[in-house]
């Protein structure tokens, strides 16, 4: 009889000072056609009027269920308890952790709790990070890992305080660590309430529609610059450098801001996989294709640049422009500084305890062999398991098996039939020392 | 298993009245034998129909403000206790349908409140300690902090409070405030019935389990196997039958002889969802059970904790509260669309 859409249920984490009382009250703000309940565990400056806040002690508490065991918040059972019993009032709730919490008894208890589990739906969990002081906060305290390996959405926050080269190389740590989650940057928590509300992440169908994949991708290049230019020819030079070639995808109508050059760079990824077109010094580079510059001669090396129109070009190449002291200069010969630049490497430099680890296969895998291994595999490394994903193509069965969970706790149901498309595997783990080798000879083992 | 139809009622059940309350109708109670019905609801607003038309007494809205959350009748049925999310207890007179005390809490929520069996104390549970009040609203003691929020309530006959929370039920002297006796199990205690005559504490657990103490002879048992919390308990007036929820099934624990340990429970079945409220009538060996599919079902029970069905009803939505009338020949079910409707039993 109960026919209603469950209340979807937004999990904000981050260290203090990091903004989350900045970004709750700016989505309270933003959002004020709708009844918003807060539950909070420290008195924030919450002062919006419409929203309800409550706060509520944080009650951690283990418990089991069969054989498995694990912590949840006894606080946001008994407060969603009487909640749900306003549920016309309602249209969102949002939970907001102190600054020293662990974010898995959260979306523990959203797996955990049959009753909670009929009326919410866990969307999603925002963890903000704060640009200027992230890196010592790593250093120091498990939990700020732990935000930052749950998350869906990872705001880099104060951007304004850090330059742009520290901000690229903290946002490569943090997806090294989680590349499941969307990194988006803002100065003063102010990005859209669309990019961390009703994200329907841990709605697996869903979420794959809007994207085929779990996986943030992994940028095939290194560098992009982007120059504003007008009508007429330019030269693109490159001394010599560590390989003898380099791949280069030019865009035309290339923005500067971060949005626009990660709609560029997710262009730009599609097209490097694409089979490149070998291009030789004194030839054209062709805009918007995935081309490869022949670098093995002597010396500097030129290609050509032709543009009818003023147009800003963004060049993504396979490696920086440092190695191989990339330049682009006018057809009299001056030097053309690039309005915007960003490095997008995974530079592997840090060596953080949590990563993520990412399988993907093509085939079937044997739904027997799999359930051993996956039960196997939780059982003796949950505890260090924060958050995974993945979809499964399984041996004779006409319909994709997806599947999720939060350290020992497994969710996982058949969706929609794979149809025409290719039979694949995906699957991420994102955990503490992880034993990557380890798990994709146990996957592998799996497959027929 | 007979096929019911929404306000269709069979068997015991006969149609009586019915009404509707602002929201929710989460707590209510028969008031000076029987004379009258309150219901508070979950927008806070707090109404008393006519025990026997179900016409309105009075109602009075956004006594709680952000929402009711627990409501006690005193014994003697001329006085109600009302408590919520303002942080706040309203002592009321039915008569006046007003409150004549106001009492003014931590400012958390007040998610319990209850009277004593001979109605001079009025205890209420706020985060985690218990206060204790006069009948004038005066406050008598209250308790050091609990080790964490209260989830439960109860007075035993003999003048008794026992509170329950994370790990522990504990006793207090109901009139000074004395810890008596503490019960420790590890785990989420989230709700609690005592046996008529105090000797038996029985909780459910957030782990799909019934833990329960007798307190007389210091041993303590544990009934696994539920697929759910059970969240509704309840004990007949012999102290014979422990019911409890905790999955579609009704399951009937019987402490005659030497049960429930190592004995079967009888297991009630005809819901086709969680059941979420259960009540014995005051005489006679009948329970009444209500669940998330609307349904409410009236079993002859037998001493051995097996029954039978002999009554059914649909309400519109879930059953959140049942309420035998004193005299056990009205039964009133609460539900989550904030449905009131009282049938005469046969």
């Amino acid at each position: 009889m109960n026919t209603f859409q469950k209340i979807p249920v937004t999990i904000l984490t981050g260290f203090l000072g990091s903004g989350k009382t900045t970004l709750l009250n700016r989505i309270l703000s933003e959002e004020h056609g709708k009844r918003i309940a807060v539950i909070e565990n420290e008195y924030g400056e919450v002062g919006i009027d419409q929203a309800l806040v409550i706060d509520a002690d944080e009650e951690i508490f283990e418990m089991s269920n069969g054989c498995i065991c694990c912590t949840v918040r006894g606080d946001l059972i008994r407060v969603l308890g009487n909640l749900m019993k306003r549920r016309d009032k309602f249209d969102y709730v949002l939970v907001e952790t102190t600054g020293l919490a662990d974010p898995g008894p959260v979306a523990q208890t959203f797996f955990m709790d049959d009753e909670i589990r009929e009326e919410f739906s866990l969307d999603g969990i925002v963890t903000l990070v704060d640009a200027a002081h992230i890196e010592q906060q790593l250093g120091r305290s498990d939990e700020s890992t732990e935000q930052i390996a749950f998350a869906d959405i990872l705001v880099l926050n104060k951007t304004d305080l850090v330059d742009d080269e520290a901000l690229d190389g903290l946002e490569i740590r943090l997806r090294d660590m989680n590349r499941m989650a969307q990194v988006v940057r803002s100065e003063r928590a102010n990005l859209p309430v669309g990019k961390v509300l009703n994200l329907s992440a841990f709605d697996l169908d869903q979420a794959l529609e809007r994207r085929p994949t779990f996986l943030e991708p992994e940028y095939p290049f290194e560098w992009t610059g982007v120059y504003a230019l007008g009508p007429g020819r330019y030269e693109l030079s490159l001394a010599e450098g560590p390989d003898p070639s380099m791949s280069l995808v030019a865009v035309s109508g290339q923005g500067v801001d971060d949005a626009a050059l990660r709609e560029g760079a997710e262009w730009c990824v599609r097209r490097y996989a694409e089979p490149a077109e070998p291009v030789r010094p004194g030839e054209k580079i062709i805009i918007g294709k995935h081309l490869n510059l022949q670098l093995d001669s002597r010396g500097r090396k030129s290609f050509f640049l032709e543009t009818d129109t003023p147009a800003r070009v963004g060049l993504y190449a396979q490696h920086t422009a440092e190695e191989f002291d990339l330049q682009l200069s006018s057809a009299e010969g001056a030097a053309i500084s690039p309005e915007a630049e960003r490095t997008w490497v995974a530079q592997h430099e840090h060596d953080d305890e949590v990563g993520s680890i990412a399988i993907e296969r093509d085939g079937d895998v044997d739904p027997e062999k799999l359930n051993a291994w996956l039960s196997e595999l939780l059982r003796e490394r949950g505890v260090d398991i924060f958050r995974m994903k993945g979809f499964i193509s399984v041996a004779g069965e006409p319909r994709r098996f997806v599947f999720q969970g939060v350290h020992m706790l497994f969710d996982g149901q058949p969706d929609r039939p794979w149809g025409d498309m290719p039979r694949r595997n995906q699957l991420i783990f994102i955990g503490r020392n992880l034993d990557e080798a380890g798990m994709r000879r146990g996957f592998d083992a799996c497959l027929i | 298993m007979p096929d019911l139809n929404a306000g269709k009622s069979q068997g015991v059940l006969r149609r009586g009245w019915s009404a509707a309350v602002g929201d929710y109708a989460i707590a209510g109670g028969w008031t000076r034998g029987g004379d009258a019905l309150v219901v508070g609801d979950s927008a806070g607003g707090v109404h008393a129909f006519d025990g026997r038309s179900g016409a309105s007494a009075w109602a009075r809205q956004k006594a709680h403000d952000g929402g009711l959350l627990a409501m006690a009748i005193r014994p003697d049925g001329a006085a109600f206790a009302t408590a919520g999310q303002d942080g706040r207890v309203l002592i009321w007179s039915v008569a006046e349908g007003r409150p004549s005390h106001a009492i003014e809490l931590a400012g958390d929520w007040v998610e319990n409140v209850a009277w004593s069996p001979d109605g001079r104390w009025l205890a209420a549970s706020c985060s985690r300690q218990v206060h204790v009040y006069g009948a004038d609203g005066a406050e008598a003691w209250r308790s050091d902090d609990h080790p964490s929020t209260v989830s439960a309530i109860a007075w035993s006959a003999a003048g008794e409070l026992a509170t329950a929370c994370y790990g522990r039920v504990a006793f207090f002297d109901g009139s000074a405030g004395a810890l008596r006796q503490k019960l420790e199990w590890k785990g989420s205690l989230v709700s609690m019935a005592l046996s008529p005559d105090g000797d038996i504490v029985a909780c459910g657990s957030q782990d799909n389990s019934v833990h329960f103490w007798r307190r007389s002879m210091e041993e303590d048992s544990m009934m696994s196997g539920y697929p759910g919390k059970p969240s509704a308990l309840a004990f007949d007036a012999t102290g014979t039958l422990l019911a409890t929820g905790g999955g579609s099934a009704v399951t009937v624990w019987s402490f005659q002889g030497g049960g429930p340990e190592g004995t079967r429970p009888g297991v009630l079945e005809f819901h086709a969802r969680s059941v979420t409220t259960l009540a014995f009538a005051g005489r006679a060996m009948r329970l009444a059970s209500g669940g998330r599919d609307g349904a409410v079902v009236v079993w002859s029970m037998q001493r051995d904790g097996e029954g039978a069905p002999i009554g059914a009803a649909v309400v519109a939505d879930v059953v959140a509260g049942l309420r035998w009338r004193p005299d056990g020949r009205a039964l009133a079910a609460l539900d989550a669309r904030g449905g009131v409707t009282v049938w005469r039993t046969a």
